[in-house]
């Protein structure tokens, strides 16, 4: 009962922050006439009230579980270290969008769980930008898009052991069953599509919630009641463009970085999984409950 | 100096006011405002942004202005031509849309000022202290992870320093394994430690499962409010006053939510920050500011389109955007009439204060 009422907090505040990046492509042609500029003024407004309320009620969520002691402490130390890990993007000549801080986050929430991946994504983009005076109104977004990287990393490895059992004996299951946790060198291989993947998508994602304001041509802005093929076209358009080339920097990087690092930091993080299943003796101790899972 | 509130009340309100206008004179008076509030307030030891607002306006305006004067081909005065078989920069290249371009990229580097100088007057503690109760635990995390950065950093340091000795050199992202992996390990020694600590001085004793249930309800009315008005809102003209009274609704539920866990969470404070006439008149030039700017954006309104012509300006309005000044004001009248033995013991203090990062 727990888990489906998390889950759907999980799906409904997940469908509002999408909704509220990806809504100019879905309004009726009509609709958007009609109201013209003034509604365009109201709209980065309540787009970023509603991607604030959606981060906020995840939290909530998230946190209201209680987080126990070795998940705090683990959670702020991972952060900590993958906060550093961005001085060396400062540090080192580093081409186009890539960041070494989407590799870490997507390792964690693919060993820990979607749980911790998001918070790891959230806090990770909220550290790194208190201590690289990083903070400003593009950050929570940012926080909402490493967020999502992280608690997908997490689900892909709850996809790849549910295929495995349910798939069956077929030619795709023999294929899928190579591709499984367990052996790091696959896990690598999943990760470093997903990698990718999220390489281009944290660009595109968030690129969109300042295009349909921005101003520029005709062929590559949006404009009210183009419709959703025109629409699409359009941001095809711009993002080839404007990010393609500093996105593909970013994928291609991040699957760089998983294939150096993805073997090691998957082994240490497991090892480590398993050292903080340690439980309090509630008898000898007195302490009403300590949770086993990080 | 000034509360964090007021700091971050003071980024957000020069957001929207640069959001109102590409006025260059605007925006210029914008600028200069928040390179004197951050010459004035930025405190000698406090963090620097990694990209300095000189150099960000070095490279924002003149991409922004190429990258309009490319691809939007509008504008009277044409400086010359591209060839039209070129797909999407092919056409007239203006002078309108070269400055245009500029304007947008101007206006970023003000909001991008803006946040560097509350990173920079606001100690990180500050803005930690502005985490809601409800969010206690998130705000626990935050302080672990910035208190092991330093560690983390130091770790780094004496980690490159080892390698280094053994001959290793980062050339490549393959030279970051022998690194990063040391560095991971050992900073989950770090919270193994960290972990046993706190178990063992009772962390997370006790857990509410009732109230955990009750908040996860209200979370859910609140999302499905949210979402089913802002649908109506876009979908529906004839239900737009149900759609606000939803997302309002919604909003509130959720904050409801906040408060209820917020609530079982026991807050104290060692000192507390006494609020001053200083944040209250910051307060008061923030909320000219920005009535200004909420009331007067048929005026603020500026286009170079389609011929470009000189801007107008408005002192009243100029008066009214010099509200964001007053926290520069406050600070120089301060300074002024500080003792000066308070502020030998100041600068003897800032001198002893060790600078690890």
């Amino acid at each position: 009962m727990r888990r489906l009422v998390a889950g759907t907090i999980y799906v409904l505040s997940g469908a509002l922050g999408i909704l509220a990046f990806v809504y100019p492509f879905f309004v009726p042609a009509s609709e958007s006439l009609r109201h013209g500029l003034a509604h365009s003024q109201d709209a980065p407004l309540m787009t970023a009230a509603l991607v604030g309320l959606s981060v906020i009620a995840l939290l909530v969520e998230l946190q209201g579980r209680s987080l126990s002691a070795k998940t705090v402490a683990m959670l702020g130390v991972l952060v900590a270290v993958t906060s550093v890990l961005r001085f060396l993007e400062v540090a080192f000549p580093i081409p186009g969008g890539f960041s070494p801080i989407f590799a870490p986050i997507i390792i964690a929430g693919y060993v820990f769980g979607a749980r911790f991946g998001f918070l790891m994504g959230t806090f990770t983009l909220l550290a790194s930008g208190l201590i690289t005076g990083g903070v400003g109104p593009w950050l929570p977004y940012q926080m909402f898009t490493a967020g999502w990287a992280g608690l997908t990393a997490g689900w892909l490895r709850q996809i790849a052991e549910w295929m495995r059992r349910e798939v069956g004996k077929s030619r795709l299951a023999s294929y899928v069953s190579r591709l499984t946790p367990g052996d790091s060198r696959s896990d690598v291989a999943v990760l470093c599509v997903f990698g990718f993947i999220w390489g281009l998508l944290y660009g595109a994602i968030m690129n969109i919630y300042f295009w349909p304001f921005a101003v520029g041509s005709a062929e590559q802005t949006w404009s009210p009641g183009i419709g959703l093929g025109e629409t699409l076209i359009r941001y095809g358009i711009f993002y080839s463009v404007t990010s393609l080339a500093w996105d593909l920097a970013r994928g291609a990087g991040n699957v760089a970085l998983l294939l150096v690092l993805g073997t090691p930091m998957i082994k240490a993080l497991e090892r480590f999984r398993r050292r903080f299943q340690f439980q309090v003796n509630k008898q000898t101790t007195g302490i009403a409950e300590v949770k086993t899972d990080v | 100096m000034f509360d964090a509130r007021v700091w971050l009340l003071w980024a957000l309100t020069t957001l929207v006011a640069a959001s109102s206008t590409r006025n260059p004179l605007y925006v210029v008076v914008l600028l200069l405002t928040t390179t004197v509030v951050g010459g004035t307030c930025a405190t000698a030891g406090s963090r620097r942004a990694p990209l300095s607002p000189i150099r960000f306006a070095m490279i924002a305006v003149p991409l922004s202005a190429i990258f309009n004067g490319l691809t939007v081909h509008f504008g009277d005065t044409v400086l010359f031509h591209l060839p039209d078989w070129i797909p999407l920069l092919g056409g007239a290249i203006t002078l309108e849309a070269l400055t245009f371009g500029a304007l947008n990229g101007l206006t970023l580097t003000v909001i991008f000022d803006a946040f560097s100088v509350f990173n920079q007057a606001t100690p990180v503690r500050d803005i930690i202290k502005l985490t809601p109760r409800a969010f206690h635990e998130g705000g626990v995390v935050l302080s672990i992870a910035l208190t092991f950065i330093p560690q983390t950093t130091r770790s780094l340091r004496r980690i490159r320093e080892a390698q280094a000795v053994r001959g290793h050199r980062v050339r490549g992202i393959r030279d970051w394994l022998p690194i990063v992996v040391p560095l991971l390990v050992s900073g989950l020694e770090r919270a193994m430690g960290l972990a046993e600590a706190m178990v063992a001085r009772g962390y997370g004793a006790v857990v509410d499962e009732g109230q955990s249930l009750r908040t996860q309800g209200l979370l859910i009315a609140g999302l499905l409010a949210l979402l089913a008005g802002w649908l109506t809102y876009l979908f529906s003209a004839v239900w737009r006053v149900a759609a606000l009274a939803l997302i309002i609704g919604g909003a509130a539920t959720i904050g409801l939510a906040i408060w209820l866990t917020g609530r079982a969470v026991k807050h104290t404070v060692y000192r507390a920050r006494r609020w001053t006439y200083g944040d209250s008149l910051a307060l008061l030039g923030c909320a000219l500011t920005l009535a200004v700017a909420l009331t007067q954006r048929g005026p603020l309104y500026y286009s170079p389109y389609p011929q470009l012509t000189l801007p107008p300006f408005n002192p009243l309005i100029g008066l009214g955007l010099l509200g964001l000044l007053v926290p520069a004001v406050v600070g120089v009248a301060r300074e002024d009439l500080e003792p000066l033995d308070q502020k030998m013991e100041k600068r003897n203090e800032a001198e002893a204060e060790p600078t690890d990062g």
